[in-house]
């Protein structure tokens, strides 16, 4: 069984859990270039390594930060948003 | 505002595998007191016994001021994210991670009530609306029932006295705690009202398979009998 460690509820089965996506920084739509905001909508980074994505726990409804490596699918650590300095 | 002249069926009535022998209405709601003769009852309540408390009274609050407003009001709380204590008066207070609370009221007490007809108003405090199903469980054989439906170990061991678990139990998430009510170890477990009838299906099923089964709410609260 594949585990996640929320930081709120603690370790739990991948099955009470669902995939949010990349965590991408957005860039400013009134200060970038129109080519940055087409990469920020259109683009995605699909190479595998060391990502920060969202997840949601869904029994209590905990959103979070996982660092993930898509590569070798071992999670480094989880955080709530905000709080990466804290872990 | 409540129209106190109607009775709302329970999430669960329409789940019923074997029709309750005793119907009364708790707190405006329809909820099944007994199932069978008392005898078939207590027997199967000493395996398992399943019963629908979704009539109790309860209230939700969130909000990063919640615990001020909670204290206000002079609502013992719990000082840990995921645990519950009981108040004086038998109602048990869940703190469902940091800042989200529910309220769930014993048949005799009234804190869920009074904090409703009072909403908050200050910044940072939201009521959370409830339309819960909510159930009792316990017996000899509960252990077996939880661990076919429930992948953390609800043992009296693994879950602590005060804690409370944001889980899934048969595929739907649910909120999970152990009280001792009466002098009697049970689980009580809430999950959302539109799968009442399909969890109270699933429990009662294996229950049934273990030599319990469905009871009536007056079978944990005399008071309702």
């Amino acid at each position: 069984m594949k585990l996640i460690n929320c930081p709120i509820n603690g370790v739990r089965p991948v099955s009470e859990f669902v995939f949010g996506g990349e965590l991408r920084e957005m860039p400013d739509p009134d200060q970038c270039s129109d080519a940055d905001w087409a990469t920020y909508v259109h683009h995605r980074n699909g190479a595998p390594g060391l990502k920060k994505e969202w997840w949601y726990h869904a029994p209590s409804g905990t959103w979070f930060i996982a660092e993930r490596n898509t590569m070798t699918e071992e999670i480094v650590r989880t955080y709530l948003f905000g709080q990466e300095e804290e872990k | 505002m409540q129209n106190t002249s109607i009775i709302q069926p329970s999430p669960i009535t329409y789940g019923h595998i074997a029709e309750p022998s005793k119907i009364g209405s708790v707190h405006g709601m329809a909820v099944a007191l007994k199932f069978g003769n008392g005898d078939e009852e207590s027997k199967r309540r000493q395996l398992i016994g399943i019963a629908d408390i979704s009539c109790l009274s309860r209230f939700g609050v969130k909000g990063p001021n919640a615990v001020q407003w909670l204290r206000a009001h002079k609502v013992d709380l719990p000082e840990e994210r995921n645990s519950w204590v009981a108040t004086s008066s038998g109602a048990v207070v869940l703190r469902l991670g940091n800042s989200e609370f529910l309220i769930e009221d014993s048949p005799t007490s009234s804190l869920a009530p009074s904090l409703a007809s009072d909403p908050p108003k200050m910044f940072g405090v939201y009521t959370v609306r409830r339309s819960d199903a909510s159930l009792v469980l316990s017996g000899s054989r509960v252990q077996e029932l939880l661990a076919e439906v429930c992948t953390l170990d609800l043992s009296e061991k693994a879950l602590g006295k005060n804690a409370v678990v944001m889980t899934q139990v048969a595929g739907i998430s649910a909120t999970v705690l152990r009280q001792s009510l009466n002098g009697e170890t049970v689980y009580r477990l809430w999950c959302d009202g539109t799968y009442g009838t399909y969890m109270w299906h699933t429990l009662v099923e294996i229950a049934e398979e273990l030599g319990g089964g469905a009871v009536g709410l007056s079978s944990y609260f005399k008071e309702l009998a």
